[in-house]
């Protein structure tokens, strides 16, 4: 009896995460933040990425190593992070998720402001088509959108 | 023994994920190498194609070093100037997508590298300067995996 709803689970779960794969996701998943500095974004990212049980890795400027450090664009920035045990999942699952790993934030500046861009981890799952997969990717996709709010705040 | 609601359940999941988008086929190449001379092969790749390899995240041993299993998995980045610049210009947007990301997986004695799948990107940018863009990254990225595997 037990194995039985184990079984209708198991097909429930992947059939519910089938049908959401439906549904077309955003490529991008942007944040508007008027009237902030890079350097205050930034600050703002580090504090909600440990709010939210993730490490910070790192920090670069789009054309780190690219240029000599003196002329890198202060304009565009990228903000590495990790969850060592959600990445462990995620690579046991299905090694592609590399794909989106480790978590990365880009901030633009623009005139009113900083734009804060990542790529949607549950758009790029759509494509990978392993479904068990794409459940991970919603929850990291949730975890941005959270992350993202807070430093909006 | 087999029961008819398990075999109900096997036709139903294999109808659902029938409904599901096209699984995309990635950029890869294999090759017999170890890790560190694929890494040195790929930076010689890269500079071929103008490029550099800007960090590599050895995501294998920071999970070891908490105590995970090893993934046997490593994180590339390469990048140019020249990329940046033309993202910059034809649409800021595509700077989500750089560095270029790489991963670098061992599978036995061979390295397998995965690129990014620019397939999604370009249906996504298809109205955008940024196509074209995305159309040289592609046939770059291509020609440097075929390099890494000649070497």
């Amino acid at each position: 009896m037990h194995k039985k709803w184990m079984w209708i689970f198991a097909v429930w779960l992947i059939g519910f995460s089938a049908l959401v794969q439906a549904q077309p996701e955003p490529a991008l998943l942007t944040k508007k933040l008027p009237g902030k500095t890079m350097e205050q974004v930034v600050q703002a990212l580090k504090g909600a990425i440990a709010n939210h049980n993730y490490t910070f890795v790192r920090e670069q400027s789009i054309d780190s190593r690219l240029v000599p450090a003196d002329w890198e664009a202060k304009s565009v920035y990228i903000v590495y992070f990790c969850n060592f045990a959600k990445m462990h999942q995620a690579l046991a699952i299905d090694v592609r998720a590399a794909q989106f790993l480790p978590c990365r934030v880009t901030l633009i500046e623009s005139k009113d402001g900083i734009d804060m861009t990542v790529v949607n981890p549950a758009w790029v799952s759509e494509s990978l088509g392993n479904p068990l997969l794409h459940i991970d990717c919603l929850q990291l996709k949730a975890d941005y959108l959270s992350i993202m709010d807070e430093v909006a705040l | 023994m087999i029961r008819m609601w398990q075999v109900h359940s096997v036709l139903a999941m294999v109808l659902l994920l029938g409904t599901g988008p096209l699984v995309a086929a990635p950029m890869m190449v294999t090759k017999k190498v170890e890790m560190r001379q694929a890494l040195d092969d790929l930076t010689l790749a890269a500079a071929n194609h103008d490029m550099q390899l800007v960090k590599v995240q050895p995501i294998d041993s920071a999970l070891v070093k908490r105590g995970y299993e090893d993934p046997h998995v490593r994180i590339a980045f390469v990048g140019s100037e020249t990329t940046v610049r033309w993202a910059e210009a034809a649409d800021p947007r595509l700077l989500n997508l750089l560095p270029l990301r790489l991963s670098l997986v061992q599978r036995g004695d061979s390295i397998v590298i995965i690129a990014d799948d620019l397939e999604p990107w370009k249906q996504e940018f298809k109205d955008s300067p940024g196509l074209l863009l995305l159309e040289a990254l592609e046939i770059e990225v291509k020609a440097l995996l075929q390099d890494f595997a000649r070497q």
